[in-house]
């Protein structure tokens, strides 16, 4: 069907932009055929799909390292970027280390992926670590400058608004408020669910309650066993405690 | 951006509260096959010792007090801490025999075996012997381990780098930052969003309004 397309645009379409058409350019809407020069060349079937190559072939050198480096069982790396050096950095610089580090994470994986194809060890794994936990650590410091801005201006630390709702077993939990383009009073889906419940659950809530506190009382009995058991094997902890 | 950091949640292991810890890491292929999901095995009773009170570190040199190699000192190579475990290099080792094949004439391997913390000792350095160790603290605040028998400080062995880098012998590649670039500030606080602050300088600007939502 795209297919089809293509060659009816090619046809139809005359030449009117200055773009020279790149070659093995493939298409990918309509909006750009009409700035290709050389429309009248019909492209062969396989190439009018829905694929979308960059106008600049340049770049994939950057899914690999260094050509220096290639065969090497060992490459050296430095330290990762620590969470206290990264609250010292401006947004933008943080921006701009967060694509770094993800360029070079793209490449490691692709050695990752090239080793385990040919069956050999990849070289310095540790970097790949490093990497994600540097990612890891600018997701961390960018959360907490949002958390403190919300505190300033809202005093709330989550981001989504909740309450503490009962549902229709009895059971109280936290409900996180979710964005709908209607009001409640015109959401059947909203409406159909009960955020109360009716008087015959009480004594369920009774039994529940019984549950949670023999659980508890299980869970005291069984710390007290295994205090007794250590002081069995260890018998010097009893002296140390006393002392 | 904030779906990588729900993925990376999911990385981290989880270990079944009665684990048995073994000689190998929890995340390492042998101890995965040793200890596949759903095992339960007798439970062994580890003598509960805190954090703080951990007087032992890799890197240390120990005295064997009990065992084959009784009264030989060595290096701490390993410690495990879930077990209260400590590897000698060299020193309480198994042998384990490789069988020879055509293109290989066949050897024995030295394996070391772990040593309770009881059967350790730490050795003072001013006269080489074993000595009990408590944590004090100096005139100035800082926290050093001092020998009971002669009131020595045994001071901690040079934390080694897991990657093997000793930072005063580091010599930068192209690919690493500058001491200088690392510890240059440039945070300026301010009561804009990061996403908003990326878009200014990005000259993006939003014009679209979002639409009216209702949040229940």
């Amino acid at each position: 069907m795209a297919a089809a397309l293509c060659r009816r645009f090619f046809s139809a379409v005359r030449v009117s932009g200055v773009l020279q058409a790149p070659p093995g350019a493939c298409l990918s809407g309509l909006t750009l055929n009409l700035l290709h020069k050389n429309s009248t060349k019909v492209e062969p079937l396989y190439q009018c799909k829905f694929l979308h190559t960059t106008l600049s072939r340049k770049g994939l050198e950057e899914f690999f390292d260094d050509p220096k480096n290639w065969g090497e069982t060992v490459v050296k790396s430095g330290d990762e970027w620590h969470a206290k050096h990264l609250r010292n950095k401006s947004n933008e610089d943080l921006h701009k280390l967060w694509y770094v580090l993800l360029k070079e994470k793209n490449m490691l994986l692709t050695l990752e992926q090239e080793a385990k194809r040919q069956s050999l060890p990849m070289p310095s794994p540790e970097r790949l670590e490093k990497v994600e936990k540097s990612m890891g650590r600018i997701n961390l410091v960018i959360k907490e400058r949002e958390v403190a801005l919300r505190l300033l201006q809202t005093g709330h630390e989550n981001p989504r608004p909740g309450e503490w709702r009962n549902d229709f077993l009895g059971r109280t939990y936290w409900y996180n408020s979710k964005e709908w383009p209607i009001p409640w009073y015109l959401n059947k889906k909203y409406n159909r669910r009960k955020f109360f419940y009716l008087p015959h659950v009480k004594h369920f809530i009774r039994l529940r309650i019984e549950q949670h506190l023999k659980k508890q009382a299980r869970m005291k009995s069984l710390e007290k066993k295994k205090q007794f058991l250590l002081q069995k094997k260890f018998p010097h902890l009893a002296a140390q405690s006393q002392n | 951006m904030r779906l990588t950091a729900l993925l990376a949640m999911a990385a981290r292991m989880k270990l079944p509260p009665d684990y048995r810890h073994g000689i190998y890491r929890p995340w390492t292929a042998a101890a995965k096959a040793n200890n596949p999901p759903g095992l339960r095995r007798k439970k062994v009773f580890v003598e509960p010792i805190s954090k703080e009170d951990w007087k032992v570190f890799r890197g240390d040199t120990v005295e064997i007090l009990t065992g084959k190699d009784a009264r030989k000192q060595g290096v701490v190579n390993q410690v495990i801490r879930a077990r209260n475990w400590v590897f000698v290099q060299g020193l309480n080792t198994h042998y384990h025999y490789i069988r020879r094949t055509a293109n290989y004439p066949g050897t024995y391997i030295a394996n070391e075996a772990p040593l309770l913390l009881r059967q350790i000792a730490l050795v003072d350095p001013t006269d080489r012997k074993p000595t009990e160790v408590e944590w004090r603290y100096t005139e100035e605040g800082e926290r050093v381990r001092v020998s009971l028998r002669t009131g020595r400080i045994i001071p901690l062995p040079v934390y080694q780098r897991r990657d093997g880098i000793i930072p005063e012998q580091w010599k930068d590649g192209p690919k690493d930052t500058s001491v200088d670039d690392v510890l240059d500030r440039t945070y300026q606080p301010s009561l804009k969003l990061f996403e908003e602050e990326i878009l200014e300088l990005q000259g993006i600007v939003e014009t679209r309004r979002a639409r009216k939502s209702y949040w229940y």
